[in-house]
């Protein structure tokens, strides 16, 4: 009897971890991400994160969708027109269906990832044009582990986790499907720290990221991420250190928050 | 031998920061501008010194006020706006409305 007792905690538990307190439908924030150097601050694009509710036969799901557009003076040099998306739970922030549609300077591909949580599979499509333009599809099934989310549920699920409870030097590891490969990204949670942003001063939870076993971002603790420490979570500012310079993501705008 | 080499060291200077003017990354034309005036400004004080008159100062000096002028310019005129985004749009319209179809298919293994 006890053991069932101590099961029934630990899934209640787990159950009331992975509730969504944060994210409400219809949120809409508006990033512009620039490169530093020496100070020397170059506006590059603007990135939005926004949620809708999606209704289909069966149920409601809640779409998370991102997107990056070069700002006009790139447009002739380097024109990014990025969608990222994710369909998920709005209950629980678990993902039913990912979509990458990018568009890169003449480079586009598009990714498709359908979940099947019990069989901890992930059909995914490949689409990719050539230089004729026409487009070709490449299907794959992918094996994935019990908590192996895309990268725009897992910026969602970060901004989920019960954070207050946590102390400084405290880290969690998160798998990440991108590319067909899973990858892990650290979190490590700094300090608290009140930085001024286009939305006025906020206390924030610092947070800094690392991706194992790749060099894109370098450096230990410095590539940071800065979530208000609120019942939001708003991503105010993010900073990327790459290898000449800095790369930054300012918050311009937040509307449609949860509290 | 050192006046040749500030000579050289300018008229990169110059080069880059002209070009860096020209494209989006005009703001940090002001590195090499500042670079080459100071170079701009030595040769001219040795010169004098020597009593010479090196074409290379006007070169320079003439790079350096170009590069000037386009970035002020474009640091006044360029305001930080995306351009069209009807492709963009098109993509999530139709992006959604397939993933309505999508989801139609999929099992969902909690309560939602």
């Amino acid at each position: 009897m006890k053991k069932y007792v101590f099961v029934f905690t630990v899934l209640f538990g787990l159950h009331i971890t992975a509730q969504n307190n944060t994210i409400a439908f219809g949120e809409k924030l508006v990033f512009s991400a620039s490169y530093n150097m020496s100070g020397i601050l170059t506006d590059i694009a603007q990135v939005k994160m926004e949620t809708s509710e999606v209704k289909t036969s069966k149920s409601t799901l809640m779409r998370l969708k991102c997107t990056a557009a070069t700002y006009k003076k790139w447009d002739n040099f380097f024109k990014i027109r990025d969608l990222y998306e994710s369909y998920v739970n709005p209950k629980t922030l678990t993902p039913y269906l990912y979509k990458r549609d990018i568009s890169e300077g003449g480079y586009y591909k598009f990714m498709q990832y359908k979940y099947n949580h019990k069989a901890n599979l992930v059909k995914s499509l490949k689409r990719k044009k050539n230089k004729e333009g026409k487009t070709w599809d490449e299907n794959k099934n992918v094996k994935i582990s019990a908590s192996t989310k895309d990268i725009v549920s897992t910026l969602y699920h970060i901004r989920n986790l019960d954070i207050h409870k946590a102390s400084p030097g405290d880290q969690q590891d998160f798998t990440v499907l991108f590319d067909n490969k899973e990858t892990t990204i650290t979190l490590k949670y700094l300090s608290k720290e009140t930085i001024s942003t286009n939305i006025g001063p906020k206390e924030c939870y610092k947070l800094a990221l690392s991706l194992k076993g790749s060099d894109v971002l370098k450096g230990s603790n410095s590539n940071l991420l800065w979530l208000t420490a609120d019942k939001n979570k708003i991503p105010v500012y993010a900073k990327f250190k790459i290898a000449v310079g800095n790369g930054e993501l300012k918050i311009q705008s937040a509307t449609g928050l949860k509290h | 031998m050192g006046k040749k080499l500030i000579i050289i060291l300018g008229f990169i200077a110059a080069v880059l920061a002209v070009i860096l003017a020209v494209t989006p990354f005009s703001n940090l034309a002001v590195i090499p501008i500042v670079v080459a005036f100071i170079c701009g400004l030595s040769i001219f004080f040795i010169s004098r010194k020597e009593k010479s008159k090196p074409k290379s100062i006007q070169y320079i000096f003439l790079m350096v006020i170009i590069a000037l002028v386009l970035t002020v310019y474009k640091s006044v005129y360029y305001t930080s706006e995306v351009g069209d985004t009807e492709q963009l749009e098109q993509r999530d319209e139709e992006n959604l409305e397939d993933s309505k179809e999508l989801l139609e298919d999929i099992d969902f293994d909690e309560d939602i």
